[in-house]
């Protein structure tokens, strides 16, 4: 491409527009001033102002996670960067991929303390994949055009690029559209053929093969060949959180996810199985547990993922496989396919006793719930109900999340998006703002705790000025109800610090923003309520009234492991 | 544990060092020294990490460090090929005739340069292997050391190759 002359401002427009950005969600502040009057006439980029810059990084998080292509959020420097920060630090440990935009004081004032100056570059750094301070605005087009390749290739994450006053203001003559990339970066690994090799044979000798499925696979778009490998072996499938979606939730080879507040009979499958095909996954003390000798003992472990840094990490495997999730998968199942499968009826026996755990241990455990959960779960499966399989569902942080993670069938990849790493209060409904975006023509709706909702609730404004009509199902049980369960299970009840109080009227707080409110006292209405709210055509929220002391079970204690957890002891298969 | 070196070539850009020793933070890990020099490659530098640690930690920080957008390459340099260096310049106390001529007789078969002297010190430079200067360093504690500087290591491949890279 010729050289062309432009300034800092417009060479970030034009190389956004060539990295595909169609939306940006952001704030603007003094040091962006010349950026954002370009923005003002740009009409290929939809720049959606948000009412926190917090909920600016949630929404390019939850954008970029139903999607697949790469978030972009902006704020200004000082307190407009720092805000972003816990956002980035969510997008980041997730590997969701995001680019952020942020403006910084000009280059000859950094250092001097200036007026609304925060050192962004450093700040960042361990909370991104890479981050860029750029000093001169010729410099712009290969680090924009880096920050995109960067996030969202390999291990995708976060990149962030601190563009001073004046590096924006600033004229250069440069060639757009560069191609050069970093010498040490080199994403794109291929799996070791002798590895999957491996793994095809190890696989098809198992008699309890069990595929363990993380965020890595949808990430990978490896949903696919996942199903395929399972169904073909005969394998049964659990996963983790991030991992919700890989497969549908209803398969008859799926167990939904294992963990801390999994199911019995995946955390049982982890147990018995002699076989483990770890893929797209960080084994997390919140899927691992923490007794590791109860972590799948007897089987083969073989781990997939695209992280060499996550290999024996947190867990020493017998077969690493390092790279493309879908790649790797595809080899294994050209590998079995090549071996034609012989031995397919010894595995028999397995899955019918992975059926079995399926349904009968959903008996076991209902008297736990009622014990311990009567109403919130019965909520999320309403909900489950209602909605329909594209319809994509956020949450937040607490007893909502793991009431949602444990009893939300999710059906499909990029539906069902939560703060897994970083279990941050507040992302859900500005994630759900993202997804909206994302997809127009989908049902989103943000499943909410009353305490993590009003931690980022004033971007109801948002949603309102951009026709943005996203529904927020509150799990109203007035306590920061995941903190208290612990200090009722492990801290004698002494509450402390957990209670909400009575305030505030969350119907009331929608009706201010100019949103559908509605209350729900009793599971039955809700379907009627979440109807209502889609038929308003405006963003809504609901407030379902939940036992102030519902308690999410099963689930590990601290320092437990994937057996004997907490609201198991009735079950009979186990 | 043992003393292991990594070299690695990086870009030439602010901030690497930072990004590096946060890295260390972030994940924990211990490092003995980190020395940052110019190399033969326009645009990149060399960087020299000593860790104190098992095969495993050594793994965990290759690997963390090749995930490095600004690392271009890694290499373990093995003790028994590796030729290490560390500098370390140290000023003694020698007050009286005695001391100062035993100190110097202990420098030459050290072979430790005398750089500056004073009536009442003297200041020393040894460019050794990091054991040896311990060593060195210890003797002289019994004179008296004024002060200490040591540079942290560097390492280079020994023979014609680069080191094994990873
Ligand atoms: C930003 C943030 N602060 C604190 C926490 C610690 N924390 C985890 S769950 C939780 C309670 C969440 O309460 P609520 O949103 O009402 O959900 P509930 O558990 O009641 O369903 C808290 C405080 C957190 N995860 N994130
Ligand atoms: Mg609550």
């Amino acid at each position: 491409m010729a050289r062309v002359k432009l300034s800092g401002a417009e060479i970030v427009v034009e190389e956004l527009k060539d990295e595909g950005v169609e939306v940006a969600f952001g704030i603007p502040g003094g040091v962006l001033l010349d950026l954002y009057d370009i923005l003002y006439e740009e009409k290929e980029i939809r720049h959606i102002l948000m009412r926190h810059e917090q909920c600016a990084a949630h929404a390019a998080d939850g954008y970029a996670r139903v999607l697949g292509k790469t978030g972009v959020c902006i704020a200004t420097s000082g307190p407009g960067a720092t805000n972003l920060v816990t956002g980035l630090a969510n997008a980041n440990i997730d590997s969701s991929p995001v680019v952020a935009l942020t403006g910084q004081v000009p280059t000859s004032a950094i250092g001097s303390d200036a007026f609304q100056e925060a050192s962004t570059f450093t700040i960042t750094m361990p909370i991104t994949k890479h981050n860029f301070l750029v000093k001169r605005t010729e410099d712009l087009p290969k680090v924009i055009h880096n920050a995109f390749y960067i996030a969202n290739s390999g291990r995708k994450g976060v990149v962030l690029i601190d563009l001073p006053k004046d590096v924006l203001a600033g004229v250069a003559r440069v060639d757009l559209h560069p191609t050069w990339t970093f010498a040490g970066y080199k994403p794109n690994i291929k799996p070791n053929q002798v590895q999957t090799k491996k793994t095809a044979v190890v696989l098809a000798n198992a008699e309890r093969p069990l595929i363990l499925a993380g965020g890595g696979v949808i990430s990978a778009d490896a949903t696919e060949e996942l199903r395929h490998l399972a169904e073909f072996l005969g394998a049964g499938v659990v996963t983790t959180l991030m991992g919700k979606g890989t497969i549908p939730e209803g398969h008859p080879f799926c167990l939904g996810m294992a963990g801390m507040h999994g199911h019995i009979y995946a955390n049982r499958a982890i147990n018995e199985c002699d076989a483990l095909l770890a893929v797209g996954i960080r084994f997390s003390d919140r899927t691992t547990g923490w007794q590791l000798d109860q972590f799948a003992p007897d089987a083969t472990l073989i781990h997939v993922d695209i992280d060499a840094a996550e290999i024996n990490k947190n867990l020493q495997v017998d077969i690493p496989i390092v790279g493309d999730v879908k790649l790797a998968l595809s080899d294994i199942i050209k590998w079995l396919e090549k071996k034609k499968r012989t031995e397919g009826n010894s595995k028999s026996v397995w899955v019918q006793r992975i059926r079995e755990m399926h349904s009968a241990c959903e008996d076991c455990i209902k008297d736990v719930r009622s014990a311990g959960s009567s109403i919130s779960d019965r909520l999320i499966k309403e909900i489950s109900e209602i909605l329909d399989d594209d319809a994509i569902v956020t949450t937040e942080v607490g007893q909502c999340q793991m009431f949602a993670a444990h009893y939300y069938m999710t059906k499909n990849p990029r539906t069902f998006i939560s703060s897994g790493g970083l279990g941050t209060m507040g992302f859900g409904f500005p994630a759900a703002i993202g997804a909206k975006v994302a997809a127009p023509d989908k049902k989103v709706v943000d499943i909410a705790g009353d305490g993590s909702f009003l931690m980022t609730c004033q971007d109801l404004a948002t949603c309102v000025e951009n026709d943005i009509p996203v529904v927020v199902c509150i799990f109203d049980n007035r306590y920061l109800g995941m903190v208290r369960q612990w200090q009722e299970l492990f801290f004698d009840k002494k509450y402390s610090h957990t209670g909400l109080g009575i305030t505030p009227d969350f119907v009331k707080l929608a009706e201010a923003f100019g949103c559908y409110g509605e209350r729900v006292e009793k599971p039955e209405e809700l379907k009627d309520a979440l109807n209502n709210a889609f038929e308003s055509g405006k963003p809504a929220v609901i407030d379902m009234v939940v036992g102030k002391e519902d308690k999410v079970l099963p689930m590990i204690p601290p320092g437990g492991g994937i057996i004997g957890m907490i609201g198991t002891e009735k079950c009979k298969h186990v | 544990m043992q003393t292991r070196i990594i070299s690695l070539l990086v870009e030439d850009h602010p901030g690497v060092l930072t990004r590096m020793s946060g890295m260390f933070t972030m994940r924990g890990i211990n490092i003995t020294s980190l020395t940052v020099s110019p190399c033969e490659k326009e645009g990149l530098s060399r960087m020299t990490v000593a860790i104190d640690g098992s095969e495993s930690e050594l793994e965990k920080v290759r690997k963390q460090l090749s995930n490095l957008i600004e690392v271009v390459k890694v290499v373990d340099l093995k003790d028994e090929e590796a030729i290490i260096r560390d500098l370390c310049l140290l000023k003694v106390h020698a007050k009286d005739s005695g001391a100062r001529s035993e100190v110097m007789q202990l420098a030459e078969s050290y072979g430790a340069r005398i750089v500056d002297a004073t009536l009442d010190s003297v200041t020393l430079e040894l460019t050794e292997e990091p054991e040896r200067i311990s060593r060195f360093v210890e003797l002289m504690k019994h004179f008296g050391v004024k002060q200490l500087f040591r540079s942290g290591v560097t390492a280079i491949g020994g023979g014609g190759g680069g080191g094994s890279e990873k």
